[in-house]
């Protein structure tokens, strides 16, 4: 191994802590205002001038937060189911069959991709005025399964094209049908690209915001990044709640994140070689 | 299909019409509610909002089911306000190139700098990347508008105690260079993660014995990422390019939610915010349809001349 000098050591450790502060102090920033007694009062101090929880007791109990994370939560839920399954009967066809037009439905997935959300606002929001699915969830989780299922899609195509063909062979050869392989071959062995792929899903219909704040209208039915709007006010804001709702709205979505990662490279490396 | 015998594969037979049908149709059957959502969900709409942006369309046509077509009228108007020459297209091409730059140069130097660390330290700091990637586009603006918060923010207070500045005495959010400068900040934060993921776990693959080799031939560092690291790469910063140009061509959420953001400042309106307050704050549906198909076909003009110049055939 080289030896590396100590001014180069000084360097590569200065290195790491731009990096880390870079990365992390937004993050960091808004964790200690949400628990800061003062909040309002922040300036350039490092430290909170306290600890508190007033501001979650403020935003959760006071402001009914839990609402908007209920809604929330049944949209991204309802989208993650949705989109997992469609998108699992699409990637096993672009992996496992080789037909006709197949490369064109496949850089189609990718070209959609491209539409600008605000193009699309416009024709969505009419069509669902004039359906009465404004204010339903129904119609939320319709929209967000059109935003995740190409990247589900193209995600799951991996997948499913890292299984070996020969354990499907094998299915087949023990007298199972198309149907039985998939469940008992195809489905388990898929099931860490699927649970990536769903948290993708979910952390799309969970962060999404013009869909939500252009169809929800009636505040009992506001998703979380619009109900956050609720702690503003023209000039002012309370800057506690709004970085303690921001962190119920930002940590599911960063642990999820940051764990996930992980079982997105090791599905991807592990597959079933093994056999 | 090529009419020439076909010499790889000898046909035992011609299989009947219904057996082929057999064999073709499974992929299509699994691939149909994917193809069904996406056409009426994207595909539907597009068509719709260039239908929509020919019409003088406001509420009273959507209650009464009324059409009026007046063809090229929303575009003329469009194109012929200075609003949209001297404030909205700025906004929108400034802004992006200067993200694009800023997020292509912040990812690559920290993927390279991953890229000389040992591995328990590379993935501590990959993992506060993911930090960065993951927080949300809406929590991430609040907490920007909130570090530059005029009267008690984090920027405020450090300018005040280097004696720069007096808190409260100055408010960033009405001046255009301020307030496209915090977002760009807020979306390079947002936007550099992926991109340093992913050339990082490109620079992992290059083979080792490529810098070897320039090494011996006696290439400095500098020399080794122009003529090593940067043509073995190039379909992965061809790749990260485009992506980030389309994703910061649109960023909505972002400016949207700032002070003013929301189309009440009109000197920092882009074009997605301008198509939006059109169309749900005034409800003229048609000119914001006209300037959403303005916006996509920027987007579409900007992807087909990067994928012609960047993109060779064979990198796909």
């Amino acid at each position: 191994m080289r030896g590396p000098s100590p001014a180069r050591r000084i360097l590569t450790g200065f290195g790491i802590a731009v990096v880390l502060i870079y990365a992390l102090f937004p993050f960091y920033w808004m964790l200690s205002t949400a628990v800061d007694p003062h909040a309002d009062a922040r300036g350039a101090g490092l430290l909170p001038s306290g600890f508190t929880l007033d501001h979650f007791h403020r935003v959760l109990v006071e402001a009914d937060f839990l609402q908007y994370v209920k809604v929330s939560l049944l949209v991204a839920l309802g989208t993650v189911v949705a989109s997992g399954a469609i998108a699992l009967l699409a990637a096993v066809a672009v992996a496992r069959f080789r037909f006709r037009f197949r490369s064109v439905v496949l850089i189609m997935v990718l070209v959609v991709q491209m539409v600008p959300l605000e193009a699309l606002v416009i024709p969505l929001f009419l069509q669902a005025k004039s359906l009465n699915m404004l204010n339903s969830l129904l119609g939320l989780v319709i929209v967000y399964l059109a935003f995740s299922l190409p990247f589900a899609i193209w995600n799951l195509r991996g997948f499913v094209a890292a299984v070996p063909k020969e354990l499907e062979e094998a299915a087949y050869v023990d007298g199972a049908s198309w149907w039985r392989m998939f469940r008992s071959v195809l489905l388990p062995l898929v099931a860490p690209g699927l649970v990536a792929t769903s948290v993708f899903s979910f952390i799309t219909a969970w962060n999404e915001f013009i869909f939500a704040l252009t169809f929800m209208t009636d505040s009992s039915k506001y998703p979380v990044g619009v109900g956050l709007r609720t702690f503003f006010t023209t000039n002012t804001a309370e800057w506690g709640a709004v970085m303690a709702a921001s962190t119920i709205i930002a940590l599911p979505v960063v642990v999820f994140f940051v764990l996930v990662q992980r079982n997105l490279a090791s599905g991807l490396t592990a597959g079933a070689v093994k056999g | 299909m090529s009419t020439a015998p076909s010499t790889a594969a000898p046909s035992v037979r011609r299989p009947s019409r219904a057996a082929r049908l057999r064999r073709a149709l499974p992929p299509w059957l699994l691939l149909a509610p994917a193809l069904i959502t996406l056409g009426v969900l994207l595909l539907w709409p597009m068509i719709r909002v260039a239908d929509l942006s020919l019409q003088k369309f406001r509420l009273r046509h959507l209650l009464r089911g009324e059409r009026e077509y007046i063809v090229l009228e929303n575009y003329q108007k469009i194109l012929t306000d200075d609003h949209l020459w001297l404030t909205v297209l700025p906004n929108t091409i400034g802004f992006a190139a200067v993200c694009v730059a800023a997020t292509m140069l912040v990812g690559t130097v920290v993927a390279l700098f991953l890229n000389t660390l040992s591995t328990p330290w590379r993935i501590i700091c990959t993992t506060a990347i993911m930090v960065a990637w993951a927080v949300p586009a809406l929590t991430g603006t609040y907490i920007f508008v909130w570090l530059f918060d005029p009267h008690s923010g984090f920027v405020a207070g450090v300018l005040e105690w280097l004696g720069l500045l007096e808190a409260d005495t100055v408010n960033w959010w009405n001046n255009r260079w301020a307030f496209y400068g915090i977002a760009a900040l807020n979306v390079v934060y947002h936007g550099f993660p992926f991109i340093a993921v992913t050339i990082l776990a490109g620079l992992m693959t290059v083979p080792k014995e490529l810098y070897e080799a320039a090494r011996v031939d006696g290439a400095g560092a500098w020399r080794r990422f122009a003529s090593v690291t940067v043509p073995t790469m190039r379909p992965i910063f061809a790749v990260c390019l485009i992506l980030s140009t389309i994703w910061d061509f649109k960023v909505f959420t972002q400016i949207y939610l700032m002070p003013g953001g929301d189309g009440s400042n009109r000197s920092v309106m882009n074009l997605g915010v301008w198509s939006y307050t059109e169309a749900a704050g005034q409800g003229h549906y048609g000119m914001g349809a006209a300037i959403a198909v303005l916006l996509t076909a920027l987007l579409l003009v900007i992807s087909v001349v990067y994928l012609r110049t960047l993109l060779k055939e064979d990198d796909l």
